[in-house]
């Protein structure tokens, strides 16, 4: 094991290469390099909320968390619920069968391996850093030591770029590339007029027409505001 | 100092420790360590001062009701060892309140008057920043032994960390909840906009201008409007056009 002022150096200097301002994008795109993984993402949870998605580094990772965010399940979800890090090391055999819904569509995207991290500041719980490899295998010592550093840096980060936001607003930096599925809330507002029923229970049938349809949130929800597609 | 007292240190430093890591509250934790103070050392009252963000002293936690009364004597007077600790950021020294010429006249005369005999205080202090001060007092003239300077120590560096780690806690819930309620506010209104397009047969981005319209005519919150829409609870008039406005 490394010394730790060498693994802190390590990963500043990762994270601060070149003179660019670092963000949660520049954490995911760090995380490949430091982690050994193929992609990375920072989900942001309150209470029982799913939030969405603060930054992810490519297409699969983006995935991974859309995954989650619309069946409630998956590595974030669970570390962040267990306040834990989740490691499932070979998604297409794994030790803990858990994921029924998430596993199949992850496996098709190509992920074989996913790792979740809490974010946390002391005893604030944020949401969790979402790692998944293309290929099976664990995180090894020091980039599992490495990667709990990443987290506290992207929960502090995190907070800190909060620090700077207008009374009752997001902040602005923690919004840009971010996703927090603005658009399937206003479907879910359409959806309550048009069922007749509360706003809860809109988003519970989006996300159920989108899962048994195997489309993505998404798109479900654009084909609501559109006015293409009526449930019920 | 024996080995079951040894061991009683140890074991408050320990359980002190444990105590940050979880949610705790600050005043339990520094009143914990007054207490602790006068049953492991030679003292026989012990208190705890905090400074304000604006730098002036405060009460945090106090052994007694006597060494409370004291403390806010010593606030009052503007003079005594934990004022002196907390401006100088090093420890007052061990001082006899009954010796000619001492550093702190009317604290003095009110420290005997109460029934103490000595006095001194430890700065509470992470590197260069000065936070506070521990306060402890003696009915005898004697002096703490060095084993016990050196828990007082302990016990005021880690009385230190406690209350700095404690407000980065405050700071961060802070933060966390006004992240949640900028965010549920900011779902609230996508939700209005699908409603109220819904309703009125109109686009999301009319829909939004509607609803903030209605919000600033009335004076009031646009996130309070948002969230009668979705609740179903808004005005018909809301999202109907303008008057004077083709449509």
């Amino acid at each position: 094991m490394r010394e730790r002022p060498d693994r802190l150096g390590r990963i500043l200097t990762a994270l601060s290469n070149g003179s660019e301002a670092w963000t949660a994008a520049r954490l995911c795109q760090t995380c490949p390099e430091i982690a050994g993984v193929t992609g990375a993402g920072v989900m942001l949870m309150s209470g029982d909320v799913q939030r969405g998605s603060v930054s992810a580094s490519d297409e699969v990772s983006h995935l991974v968390e859309d995954l989650q965010y619309m069946l409630g399940e998956g590595p974030c979800v669970d570390a962040y619920r267990q306040d834990r890090v989740i490691a499932e090391p070979d998604l297409a055999d794994p030790s803990t069968p858990r994921w029924l819904a998430f596993t199949p569509p992850a496996l098709r995207a190509g992920v074989r391996a996913v790792f979740g991290f809490p974010l946390q500041v002391g005893t604030v719980r944020l949401g969790a850093l979402n790692l998944y490899r293309d290929r099976p295998g664990p995180l090894n010592a020091d980039q599992h030591a490495d990667t709990l550093v990443l987290a506290g840096v992207a929960a502090r980060w995190v907070l800190e770029t909060q620090a700077g936001a207008a009374p009752g607003a997001v902040a602005g930096e923690l919004e840009a590339g971010a996703d927090f599925h603005f658009t399937v809330h206003n479907a879910a507002g359409i959806i309550s007029v048009q069922e007749d029923i509360s706003v809860a229970e809109a988003l519970i049938r989006l996300r159920a027409f989108a899962f048994t349809s195997d489309r993505a949130l998404t798109d479900v929800a654009r084909d609501v505001i559109a006015r293409r597609l009526r449930l019920g | 100092m024996t080995m079951t007292r040894e061991s009683e240190v140890v074991r408050s430093l320990v359980e002190m420790a444990d105590t940050l890591v979880d949610d705790y509250d600050l005043i339990d934790l520094l009143t914990g360590l007054a207490d602790r103070c006068v049953n492991l050392l030679d003292v026989s009252a012990a208190g705890v001062m905090l400074a304000s963000p604006a730098g002036s002293l405060g009460l945090a936690a106090s052994s007694s009701e006597a060494m409370r009364l004291l403390e806010l004597f010593e606030l009052q007077s503007q003079e005594g060892p934990c004022l002196d600790a907390f401006r100088t950021g090093e420890p007052t020294g061990h001082e006899d309140l009954l010796a000619q010429s001492g550093r702190w006249p009317s604290f003095a005369a009110a420290a005997l008057a109460a029934g103490f005999r000595s006095a001194s205080a430890l700065p509470l202090r992470l590197r260069e920043v000065t936070i506070g001060a521990l306060n402890l007092l003696s009915v005898t003239r004697t002096p703490m032994d060095e084993a016990d300077v050196i828990v007082a120590r302990a016990f005021a560096d880690l009385a230190a960390l406690s209350v700095i780690q404690h407000r980065a806690s405050m700071q961060a819930h802070r933060l966390n909840e006004q992240l949640s309620a900028a965010l549920t506010g900011r779902v609230v209104i996508e939700q209005a906009k699908g409603v109220i397009s819904e309703r009125a047969g109109i686009t999301l981005a009319e829909a939004f201008i509607r609803l903030r319209a209605y919000a600033r005519n009335r004076n009031l919150r646009f996130t309070d409007v948002a969230q009668a829409a979705v609740d179903g609870t808004l005005d018909p008039q809301a999202w109907g056009a303008p008057p004077g406005r083709l449509s």
